[in-house]
């Protein structure tokens, strides 16, 4: 009627339980709408604070019409916004200023503030005021004003960029940085997600039909994979919707360079979760009941802090030698790493070592996780010690009287 | 046939199982009984396999079981055993599926099985949301979701209303009809009296006492309630004239006596009807309850202190 399952099989029916089951959770849904969010108001932060820096209110009395197109395109120059106010004579004039509506109002050779003047408005204003003054002498002395004028304004410094892909670098360094941050957080949740899961079928004894069924290690590797899948599909479209954000808000140009370190994070993010939930798997296997969990995930909860923290140093000082360092150690490497691949910082050979130490950690800790998983989850009781955990053929799934 | 062989099993110091033995058949309910920690849940846990033991054997069919002939078996633990949060009916096509049963006869074995529980209506509601007299249902539904030819269930009547056990008895009994062997534990005596065709006694990880009820009281002693129409003395009268016969009870009309293995119970009543008109002369059967009581007693004290197994089954 049934035939043995495969190992395959077996990890498939298990990893598909755990990915459509959390699918579902309600918390998978608040927990990406919380994500975006945060990036959304990251994104939108600067526009706020932008207000007042470079943006300017001025006052012209006296209506003249060369002195305002003058300045307004000596802002464009400059790069500030100048809104022009309305007022009708200097006691108006005085009042905005003392008010707050106005910045600044110019009457006659003067220019009035409350108490100095910023230094881009005074540039602005002192070039449009030369101009209108110049142009004015020149007229005087019987040449044209509209040659003058086109004179002037034919005169602006082109500018050439050297490096003209600092600034993308720059902004992928960005995207990457954001990255890590939400890289850390799907770390730190999903890899509590697969603790949570080992101790909630060891506490609802769940675990001993499931291994009376299959072998621990399908059980096992079916919940890292499924839950990982999961976290890689949010992240996807976490990616997703954060560069559409930060595109339509007009934070970084959506260019196809600016998927690198999007796909950067998705790929560390394999290579991180594999160490990270190894290690919370067999550090949950330990014990019987969710309320000691937070005791026995510290350490893998303070290993995801430190990168976390390193990520951070990364963003700030990328020519440190530490962070060269704690870029190729894994399992650190998977927050920092990306941030200096997307600036395009990490020589190959230090990507390549990186990887390289990765995985190889990885596959040492997927041995170490199956074999205290299959020592640890069928002791119910107190904390398994490691060294319990570790010794083999008591209390495991190998069949009677081999 | 199902075959426990000198099974032995330590908790570090603590000695859970000691050379435990058993057999079922196809087509047999077998009730496992003891006091709290006798070992009954280490001796089904190893049965399944989720526990190795330290010496002895399990087999079935007079193979040694291994993981794959384990996928006959259909197992209850004592607690839930099922995902808080998952919908009942997928719970099950789930388990079946990890026992190798294809998806569209697992949906149809599930749907039948929570329709004989009388869980039908219950069956897209999260396990959680379920009374635990249904979880319990349900945690039996997922014990047999596999058809199993062998089931073990750990305490599955415990915490069920009248109405519950009858429903989890009418199909343990159609199961065992069909040909299955199925071994369970309670502490319900009187129920295991009532269901079980036969019945192990374990006390301290050892069986103390194994075979039909029938066979149980044989290997008891006899009991009569003896009723003569005479003067207050003649228990003790009777008691005089016949060695052998114990008196357990003489303070009513009827007394209750104990024959010793070598009286005659017609020897007794000639003995009695020379005292005067006897009026009830009645064997009285043991009850399971009696037996068991007698049976966990008997020499208690001399291994109390090696066989600390209250410990190891409470906290495994």
């Amino acid at each position: 009627m049934s035939r043995a399952l495969t190992f395959r099989a077996a990890a498939t029916l298990v990893a598909r339980r755990e990915f459509g089951q959390r699918l579902r959770d309600r918390s998978f849904f608040i927990s990406t709408a919380v994500t975006v969010g945060i990036i959304a108001v990251v994104a939108l932060f600067p526009r706020f604070t932008d207000v007042g820096e470079d943006s300017f209110d001025v006052g012209l009395l006296g209506g003249d019409q060369a002195l305002r197109s003058a300045v307004q395109q000596q802002a464009d120059v400059a790069g500030v916004e100048v809104e022009f106010g309305d007022v009708a004579d200097a006691e108006q004039a005085r009042g905005a200023v003392t008010d707050g509506d106005l910045d600044a109002y110019v009457d006659g050779d003067s220019v009035y503030v409350e108490r100095d003047l910023d230094d881009s408005l005074r540039a602005v204003l002192q070039n449009a005021y030369s101009q209108v003054q110049g142009s004015a002498a020149l007229s005087e002395a019987g040449i044209d004003p509209e040659e003058v004028t086109a004179a002037l304004n034919g005169a602006t410094l082109g500018t050439v960029t050297l490096d003209p892909e600092a600034e993308e670098r720059n902004t992928r360094g960005v995207v990457a940085f954001f990255g890590s941050m939400v890289l850390f957080g799907q770390l730190m949740g999903y890899s509590m997600w697969v603790a949570m899961g080992v101790v909630e079928e060891k506490s609802s004894r769940v675990v001993e039909v499931m291994l009376a069924a299959i072998p621990a290690r399908a059980l096992l590797a079916g919940k890292i994979v499924g839950i990982g899948l999961l976290g890689l599909v949010q992240l996807m479209v976490i990616g997703a919707l954060g560069l559409a954000l930060a595109g339509g808000l007009g934070m970084v140009t959506l260019t196809a360079s600016m998927l690198t370190p999007v796909l950067l994070s998705l790929g560390w993010f394999v290579l991180g979760y594999a160490a990270y939930s190894c290690l919370s798997a067999a550090a949950a296997a330990r014990i019987s009941r969710q309320e000691e969990l937070q005791n026995v995930t510290t350490p893998v909860t303070m290993l995801t802090m430190i990168s976390y923290f390193a990520s951070f140093l990364a963003f700030m000082s990328p020519d440190s030698p530490l962070v060269g360092v704690v870029s190729v150690l894994p399992p650190f490497s998977a927050l920092v790493m990306p941030i200096r691949m997307a600036r395009g910082d990490a020589a190959g050979w230090e990507v390549g070592l990186a990887l390289g130490s990765m995985l190889l950690l990885i596959v040492l800790l997927v041995a170490l996780a199956a074999r205290i998983y299959e020592g640890a989850v069928l002791r119910m009781g107190a904390k398994v010690s490691w060294r319990e955990a570790l010794t083999p053929d008591r209390g495991t799934s190998t069949p009677a009287g081999k | 046939m199902l075959e426990l062989d000198r099974l032995s099993r330590r908790y570090g110091d603590v000695v859970a199982l000691d050379d435990l033995s058993f057999t079922v058949r196809p087509g047999q309910m077998y009730g496992f009984v003891g006091t709290n920690g006798a070992g009954k849940t280490t001796a089904m846990r190893i049965v399944l396999g989720v526990l190795s033991p330290d010496s002895g054997t399990v087999r079935w069919q007079g193979r040694t079981v291994d993981r794959d002939m384990r996928r006959e078996f259909g197992y209850m633990p004592e607690e839930r055993g099922l995902y808080p949060k998952m919908r009942v009916f997928d719970q099950l096509v789930y388990l079946a599926q990890l026992y190798g049963v294809a998806r569209t006869t697992a949906r149809q074995t599930a749907g039948d099985l929570l329709d004989m529980l009388a869980l039908g209506e219950r069956a897209s509601d999260r396990v959680e949301a379920l009374s635990l007299g249904n979880q319990q249902r349900v945690q039996l539904a997922a014990a047999l979701i596999h058809d199993p030819a062998v089931l073990v269930l750990d305490e599955p009547f415990s915490g069920l209303d009248p109405m519950g056990v009858d429903a989890m008895a009418g199909v343990l009994r159609a199961r065992v009809d069909a040909g299955a062997a199925v071994v369970f534990s309670s502490h319900q005596l009187e129920l295991v009296e009532r269901l079980c065709d036969a019945v192990g006694i374990v006390r301290a990880g050892r069986m103390v006492a194994d075979g039909t009820v029938e066979q149980l009281r044989g290997e008891a002693a006899r009991r009569y309630r003896i009723h003569v129409d005479a003067g207050p003395g003649w228990v003790g009268e009777l008691r005089d004239r016949l060695p052998g016969v114990t008196v357990v009870d003489g303070s009513a009309p009827d007394a209750l006596v104990e024959l010793a293995p070598d009286v005659d119970d017609q020897k007794a009543l000639d003995t009695a009807r020379a005292l005067g008109p006897v009026r009830q002369f009645t064997p009285v059967r043991s009850t399971l309850t009696e037996l068991f009581r007698e049976a966990v007693t008997d020499g208690a004290g001399d291994d109390a202190g090696t066989h600390a197994g209250d410990h190891a089954e409470e906290s495994r």
